[in-house]
């Protein structure tokens, strides 16, 4: 029995199936981090297996182990760190050649590697056949089966995964030569590396494997650093500086890599039966969801769908919780009132806590269908595909298709759509995506139009709500637009995006994923709005001559604060103090806008009849119409999503500078353009 | 020829890659390499989607206007 857990590294290219194969082993109970030093996710979780613990961490989804990519970096740092005790390197069986490339870099690097044949059940389902027993061999490394999907191989991998990682790093019997006619190279390097370059490569390797361990007596496969210096890899260079002006001429990483092809090329000869054995399924939805003319209307289509269960089912949903929520405010309120609590304690529990936090629990239901929705579209290998149908329009912008994936991300949640800008090809898209991410609508947002729609637009409060997305696609296309005219460099398309084979959606990950989305929304209410609840409640209840009682709730901190800006935001119809006031609380999170409003006009339950039309009155009397709540809405479509976006800003462009710049400019463009709704619905009315 | 000019359905084979450094390391590390075996499957005047090795990727015109292949004649 071993006490100390063993780090087990998960490993493979993007679309593998390795978060699926992640998830099986450890469920929900995952802690997300990010890498140090960067915003590259980071999972780990728990396993225990025959009395062994383990802790498996998720790598990010790569291509292959250079330094271009800050995921290959965080990736390949954490394999040649000291706590990985075994790498796992999940390979798609059905896509057998593009994966075992990078699990020959993984086996280059002498660390243990066992890999895991994801998809058998795939490979099988189309008539392919691949030799279990030839291919450990060649690669010299255990191989196992496994689907993770349907979850069998799942301990005879883990059980591979001890053992190896016992045995050390010793690699298994070599059994594959692949001599070529004469060569004039004087070592045979099949028993020991499962691929041997071609004869001036190795001679090259073994000159620069004797200059490294001149330098550095200890250190550990030297091999691979001589192949990452025959590839002028900026990093081992910099950390192993040697000269080699004597030897290498030039970079000889295309030499390498062809060379490794050229390897795969025989392994699959020898280990793949019935390559040929189509995947029609795919083509055949191609044909339709990327179509030439089609592919847009059907992207629409769907996303319409999407908006429209999120509105009604999450709707439907929600009745239910208000009625629970209502239930409780009762109860709370009696309960206290009965142990003869202080009113202050009472208000600040019912009035602060339930009415702020509870409010934006009633949303959970419509948050969850719209996250549920993107995991679908995500999972089922939709979400690519978008990149490609949208690449027409995303050009006239100056911006690849693959910038309309982060934009369709922001309308779950703007921190994740900005961390996924970063798969952008340069600097300049990014900035550029980041810049208009935020103004589409993100879920946070979602209270807000429900709330004043409801209260305003009767049975057209869905087309209402609806027009916001339409608003924020149409604001950040034009800024785009905007940008690109005025910087007229990046004109070339870099557009470079694997579409994976459509599959049916996988339980599991979906509810993983979804349920990660509804922790971090909970978590929100329980923290962020939690206290901006609070300290609502008390600018709102205390003022400069002390407590304030309900009626003079004019004379408090909060009301000073809001009669100042007020003036300030009547053009755009905004001048109210209370909505000034509330608009400045949702910069914490826009969710705030709405449990603000409910506390300011002392709505315990601001779905439920009663608190509409308590909050209706009020309104009304202060002479806010539907035009007002319209012009409110595109101001909160529009201006700074949220605390948490400031700071993911602030962390992808590194500079802020760029991101007070990125919080001007929404400000401003919400201020426009909430001025111009109201200035010329105010003519028209 | 160039990649962006093949036809839709067409197949070819890659002679050369001329792209700046990190894109067609990509497309190398992908295994676009010189000889590989690629089919198009879609085309538009912005992008492209092809297939190599199994997998299917969808590429902007510039791209594809830095890569070289041939044409894959169809009797052999």
């Amino acid at each position: 029995m071993n006490e100390q857990p063993m780090y087990v590294a998960f490993i493979g290219n993007p679309n593998c199936g390795k978060t699926t194969l992640f998830n099986a082993y450890t469920g929900a109970n995952l802690k997300v981090a990010n890498w140090p030093g960067v915003t590259v996710e980071k999972k780990e979780g728990p396993y225990a297996f025959k009395g062994q613990s383990f802790r498996l961490v998720d790598l990010p989804g790569i291509y292959s182990l250079t330094s271009y990519t800050m995921e290959e970096k965080v990736a390949r740092q954490y394999i040649m760190g000291d706590e990985v005790s075994v790498i796992v390197d999940v390979v798609d069986a059905s896509c057998l050649e593009r994966n075992l490339y990078l699990a020959l870099q993984l086996i280059e690097m002498g660390r243990p590697v066992v890999v895991a044949l994801n998809m058998m059940d795939i490979v099988e389902e189309r008539g392919m056949e691949i030799d279990l027993h030839r291919l450990p061999e060649v690669l010299g490394v255990p191989v196992i089966p496994v689907s993770a999907r349907k979850k069998t191989g799942l301990d005879v991998l883990m059980h591979a995964v001890a053992h190896h990682g016992e045995a050390g790093r010793e690699p298994d019997r070599l059994e594959h030569h692949h001599a070529k006619g004469e060569g004039h190279h004087h070592h045979d390097h099949h028993k020991d590396h499962a691929v041997v370059y071609s004869d001036d490569i190795e001679d090259k390797i073994d000159l620069l494997e004797e200059r490294l361990l001149e330098k550095w007596p200890d250190m550990v496969n030297v091999r691979w650093h001589a192949i990452k210096i025959l590839e002028d890899d900026e990093e081992v260079m910099r950390q192993h500086p040697i000269d080699t002006s004597d030897i290498l001429e030039r970079s000889y990483e295309t030499d390498i890599i062809n060379q490794k092809y050229d390897f795969i090329e025989e392994v699959v000869q020898e280990c793949l039966f019935n390559k040929e054995a189509k995947s029609e399924r795919t083509d055949r939805v191609d044909r339709v969801l990327t179509h030439t003319v089609w592919g847009i209307p059907v992207f629409l289509g769907i996303m319409a769908l999407v908006f429209f269960f999120t509105f009604t089912v999450g709707d439907f949903l929600k009745g239910y919780f208000e009625a629970g929520l209502d239930i409780l405010s009762g109860a709370v309120s009696g309960a206290l009132e009965a142990i003869h609590v202080s009113p202050v304690l009472e208000s600040l529990v019912v009035d602060g806590v339930i009415a702020g936090v509870g409010g934006i629990l009633t949303f959970l239901p419509n948050i969850f269908i719209l996250f549920l929705a993107l995991a679908v579209l995500e999972d089922s290998g939709y979400m690519a595909r978008v990149a490609y149908v949208m690449d027409g329009l995303m050009s006239r912008l100056g911006l690849s298709g693959r910038a309309f994936i982060p934009m369709l991300l922001g309308f779950g949640c703007t921190v994740p759509a900005i961390m996924a800008s970063r798969t952008l090809e340069n600097r300049r898209d990014r900035m550029k995506t980041i810049l208009i991410t935020p103004f589409m609508s993100c879920s946070a947002r979602l209270p807000i139009y429900v709330l004043l729609s409801e209260l305003f637009f009767g049975r057209y409060a869905m087309l209402a709500a609806y027009s916001m997305y339409v608003i924020g696609l149409a604001v950040a296309i034009l800024v785009a637009l905007v940008v690109h005219l005025i910087d007229r460099q990046s004109n070339s398309n870099r557009l470079l995006i694997e579409l994976p084979e459509y599959k049916t959606p996988n339980g599991h990950t979906i509810a993983i994923y979804v349920w990660e989305k509804v922790k971090e929304y909970l978590t929100k209410a329980g923290t962020t709005i939690f206290v901006a609840s609070l300290v609502l409640w008390a600018v709102m209840n205390f003022g400069p001559g002390g407590l304030v009682d309900a009626e003079h709730i004019g004379n408090s901190f909060g009301a000073s604060i809001g009669h100042a800006v007020a003036p300030l935001f009547a053009p755009a119809g905004l001048g109210y103090w209370q909505i000034v006031l509330s608009l400045i609380a949702g910069i914490a999170a826009k969710e705030v806008v709405v449990s603000s409003m409910s506390i300011l006009f002392g709505v315990s339950n601001v779905n439920s009849a009663a608190g509409m039309s308590a909050m209706a009155a009020g309104l009304g009397a202060m002479g806010f119409t539907a035009l007002n709540a319209y012009a409110m809405m595109v101001f909160c479509l529009l201006y700074i999503p949220c605390a948490a976006t400031i700071g993911i800003i602030r962390k992808e462009t590194g500079s802020w500078k760029w991101t007070i710049f990125a919080i001007m400019f929404q400000l401003a463009v919400a201020y426009v353009m909430a001025a111009l709704v109201f200035q010329i619905g105010s003519l028209l009315v | 020829m160039k990649m962006k000019d093949g036809k839709k359905g067409g197949t070819y084979l890659v002679e050369d890659i001329r792209l700046e450094e990190a894109i067609m390391r990509r497309l190398q590390m992908l295994g676009m390499i010189q000889g590989t075996q690629v089919e198009i499957l879609n085309k538009k005047h912005s992008a492209l989607i092809f297939k190599v090795r199994g997998t299917r990727y969808a590429i902007g015109t510039a791209v594809a206007a830095g890569i070289e292949v041939k044409e894959v004649s169809g009797d052999e």
